[in-house]
């Protein structure tokens, strides 16, 4: 073989083979589990709440023998997905698609979530900013029982007494 | 068999009504003349007898098959045994709102008994409170959804319940959240106590925190066992799974679990004032809109068995509830001004601010995915669905953070925490987390990192749980005592810190069961023949063979299966059909657990030929029984912190505190 092109193709077509062959072997392995996958994202039609990957009802056991079967047959996640919404509608999917409107859910989800921290952050600004110079006195680490009328009154009096502040 | 009593329980209701209506107003009116008090007090009694008696005449109803009532039509056959027609009582929605009302007019009786000498100045507006809910109740059972209405013609069976309702699970959660939900009631009536009366001092916090720990532990006793039926029963091989009428239930047991703590700040700081009446407030809001979700059917889910028109007049009464209160509490602003401020980031407070912020978030984001395919609906026509992605992904995160701040929060002292308590205190946590995570890693691998660092943060709290414990001990072990009194002794004089920290190790060993059967849970499906056998994880399962059997009512058909591995097991799943629910057969799931790992094996029966052979749905969830174990040690934890204790006599200390505050110095 001095035919460097010649070499070059072997090792190609050695390359090809080493990996096509793992990938056929991991996809007759995987079927079970891409078929489990791809019916986690759809809603069982009879059971509402329940996914069609657990859902025991024989429409979903049905559903995931398609999935199966339209898997082996090579097609695509997307591709099984689609079929099942143009049948079935957008709310056969169990998490609606991130896109449009439906990303308003995970958008009003962050909203909460971070106004949250915001209005936490606009609370305790006070401690945050406060120059050190001007640092209350530390109180002794109070492990004590907080339920203590004396130490709650205490206390309530000490608040008092260092100034108020409206909530 | 026709029997007066339908007549009996409608009477009852209407008369109930009318007290309950008379009896508001005279506690109200009673402020000024105490005969009027009196007679509304009273009246507590009488709406509390009248609606046992409309129960009782339900229940009669039932058990003697009266089939000329709708209800008893509808939820009840003659092959039910009595404690199933007994449980038929909340089957259906006016059932279950005539047990809410029910059970609301005994707790009422039981806030009047335990609290009318205790909060004397509060207890007018509280009854009143409470009345004028348990009014709108009755109007409800009296003229939209009556259980007693009669059929124009009365069959000679009737439908029975739904045979998933059929399990024990189900005769013991529905009635365990509804009077959970019930329960928030009381926070929120004294909330509006306080702000109607005006006296916003500690009073109504004291009565308020072991009330509301009454409800919270009731809602949770009411999730966990709907989450052990679900497991039981539906036989998808989980227990939670954030159907719309779960989040509901989850709802006001998350704003509670956020009022249970920032009470703690008002006791100790006066700060934050406003805000825990509001969550009084909004609790009961959230529980109020839960029973609207699970008695409506306006999102159709697993649960909606029952379906009417109380729509309208459940969203009427949300509205003015909090429209009303939260004027109120608009009105009252003024006298809400916080005594103290939030001195340093590593305070006590701040944790309890972080607690509430996070806890408030989950609910929050819970409820607007709970509502968005309404949304979608109402603005696109398109109901999506929002799935356990959406709820795991907002909310894993979420309680991930709530898990590692209860082990902070605990170790902050109030005011502030110096630099050397800090260090001292987090040692030991920090270096649990560290190195339980690391062997996590290494034992699970990267790819499931997540679960590691779950895992890491539970060893973390639970580190801080031991310290507070072991602190507490070493202390009285000084004193001279032996482990066990010592122990004993530390948790008995301080039952509100340590049964809180009993609740906090509940929380984390559900949080074990929550991790392990969400991160490391294996699903098969198999075929087998007869005497067949297939190897899923580490078990070998054999299937042994199919038998037949007949109940009156059920046929059933049984698979054995040999496990065999670590524990050997003998399972035996069925398929039930009951008569006249052909079209909805049940599956029986057998459920083996094995040891070392506390390891689910989870079997059911999906379908069989006539050769025998017989397919089967396979889930290993491991650590699963920890859910159920740390749900019962939360529950004991609760019962240790808010079983009543004798009112302390005050000591010369108590009376030396204003001539003690006036002596202070100048800071």
């Amino acid at each position: 073989m001095r035919n460097p092109r010649s070499l070059l193709g072997i090792l190609l077509l050695w390359l090809g083979v080493a990996l096509a062959v793992p990938t056929v072997y991991a996809q007759t392995a995987d079927l079970d589990r891409q078929t489990h996958e791809i019916g986690t994202a759809l809603r069982c039609p009879v059971c509402e709440n329940l996914s069609v990957a657990d859902s025991p009802s024989p429409l979903a056991g049905e559903m995931r023998a398609l999935i199966r079967r339209k898997l082996a047959a090579g097609e695509s996640r997307d591709t099984i997905l689609r079929y099942f919404v143009t049948r079935y509608g957008e709310g056969i999917l169990l998490d609606p698609p991130q896109q449009g409107f439906s990303l308003l859910v995970w958008g009003g989800a962050f909203v909460v979530v971070v106004g949250g921290a915001a209005l936490l952050v606009a609370k305790v600004r006070g401690a945050l900013t406060r120059p050190p110079g001007t640092e209350l006195p530390a109180a002794p680490a109070s492990t004590a029982d907080p339920s203590d009328p004396y130490e709650g009154r205490l206390d309530a009096a000490l608040a008092r007494y260092q100034g108020d502040r409206s909530w | 068999m026709i029997t007066p009593f339908a007549d009996v329980g409608y009477i009852a209701l209407v008369l109930a009504l009318v007290v309950a209506v008379y009896s508001a107003v005279a506690a109200v009116a009673g402020q000024q003349v105490p005969a009027l008090l009196t007679s509304a007090y009273r009246g507590v009694g009488a709406v509390a007898t009248l609606v046992s008696l409309a129960v009782l005449a339900l229940w009669v109803g039932l058990l003697g098959h009266d089939f000329t009532v709708r209800y008893i039509v509808e939820t009840s056959s003659r092959t039910m045994d009595p404690l199933a027609l007994i449980s038929a009582l909340w089957g259906g929605q006016a059932g279950s709102l005539l047990f809410w009302a029910w059970t609301q007019a005994l707790l009422t009786g039981l806030v009047l008994w335990r609290s009318r000498a205790r909060y004397p100045a509060l207890l007018p507006v509280v009854t009143a409170t409470l009345l004028a809910v348990q009014a709108f109740f009755l109007f409800l059972l009296a003229l939209v959804a009556n259980p007693f209405a009669r059929v124009p013609l009365a069959p000679d069976d009737g439908r029975g319940l739904n045979p998933l309702l059929l399990d024990v699970g189900m005769r013991i959660h529905p009635p365990l959240l509804l009077t959970g939900y019930m329960s928030f009631v009381v926070p929120f009536a004294f909330a509006v106590a306080a702000l109607v009366t005006g006296d916003l001092s500690r009073t109504w916090l004291t009565a308020v925190r072991r009330w509301t720990l009454l409800a919270w532990a009731i809602q949770a006793a009411g999730l966990l066992m709907g989450a052990w039926w679900a497991y039981h029963v539906l036989g998808w091989g989980g227990y939670w799974g954030w159907d719309p009428v779960e989040n509901a239930a989850l709802l006001p047991w998350l704003t509670a679990t956020a009022l249970l703590h920032s009470i703690m700040v008002q006791e100790r700081r006066g700060m934050l004032k406003v805000w825990n009446l509001g969550l009084a407030i909004g609790t009961f809001a959230l529980a109020t809109f839960g029973t609207f979700v699970v008695r409506s059917g306006v999102i159709s889910s697993v649960h909606s068995f029952a379906q009417s028109a109380i729509g309208p007049y459940f969203f009427a009464f949300v509205a003015v509830l909090t429209l009303g209160s939260g004027g109120l509490l608009i009105y009252r602003l003024p006298a809400l001004r916080a005594e103290g401020q939030f001195d340093a980031l590593a305070s006590r407070e701040v944790g309890f601010l972080a607690n509430n912020w996070l806890l408030l978030a989950a609910a929050a984001a819970t409820f607007w995915g709970t509502l968005f395919p309404l949304l979608s609906e109402a603005v696109r026509g398109v109901k999506v669905a929002i799935g356990p992605q959406f709820y795991r992904g907002v909310n894993g995160p979420i309680f991930l953070a709530l898990l590692v701040l209860m082990g902070i929060g605990p170790l902050l002292a109030w005011r502030r925490t110096s630099r050397g308590s800090l260090i001292r205190n987090f040692r030991l946590p920090v270096l649990a987390a560290a190195v339980g995570g690391l062997a996590l890693l290494v034992a699970v691998g990267l790819d499931r990192a997540g679960a590691a660092l779950a895992f890491a943060a539970c060893a973390f709290v639970l580190g801080a749980i031991g310290l507070e414990f072991g602190r507490g001990v070493r202390v009285r072990r000084r004193a001279g005592a032996g482990w066990g009194s010592a122990l004993t002794s530390l948790v008995t004089t301080n039952r509100r810190r340590y049964g809180g920290y009993i609740v906090h190790l509940g929380i984390v060993v559900l949080a074990l069961g929550v991790i392990g059967s969400s991160f490391f849970q294996q699903t098969a499906d198999v075929t087998l023949r007869r005497g067949e056998q297939t190897t899923i994880g580490r078990y070998t399962l054999r299937y042994t063979g199919l038998t037949s059997y007949r109940e009156p009512g059920v046929a059933a058909t049984t698979a054995g299966i040999a496990v065999q591995g670590a524990t050997p097991l003998t399972l035996h799943t069925e398929r039930r059909v009951y008569s006249g629910w052909e079209q909805q057969p049940v599956t029986g799931v057998a459920i083996g657990t094995t040891l070392p790992w506390l390891e689910d094996v989870y079997v059911l029966l999906t379908g069989w030929d006539d050769a025998g052979t017989a397919t089967f749905r396979v889930f290993l969830n491991p650590l699963v029984a920890l859910v159920w174990v740390g749900g019962l040690l939360l529950l004991i934890g609760t019962v240790i912190a808010a079983w009543p204790v004798a009112v302390r006599q005050p000591h010369a200390v108590r009376r030396a505190v204003p001539s003690l505050v006036g002596a202070l110095p100048d800071a």
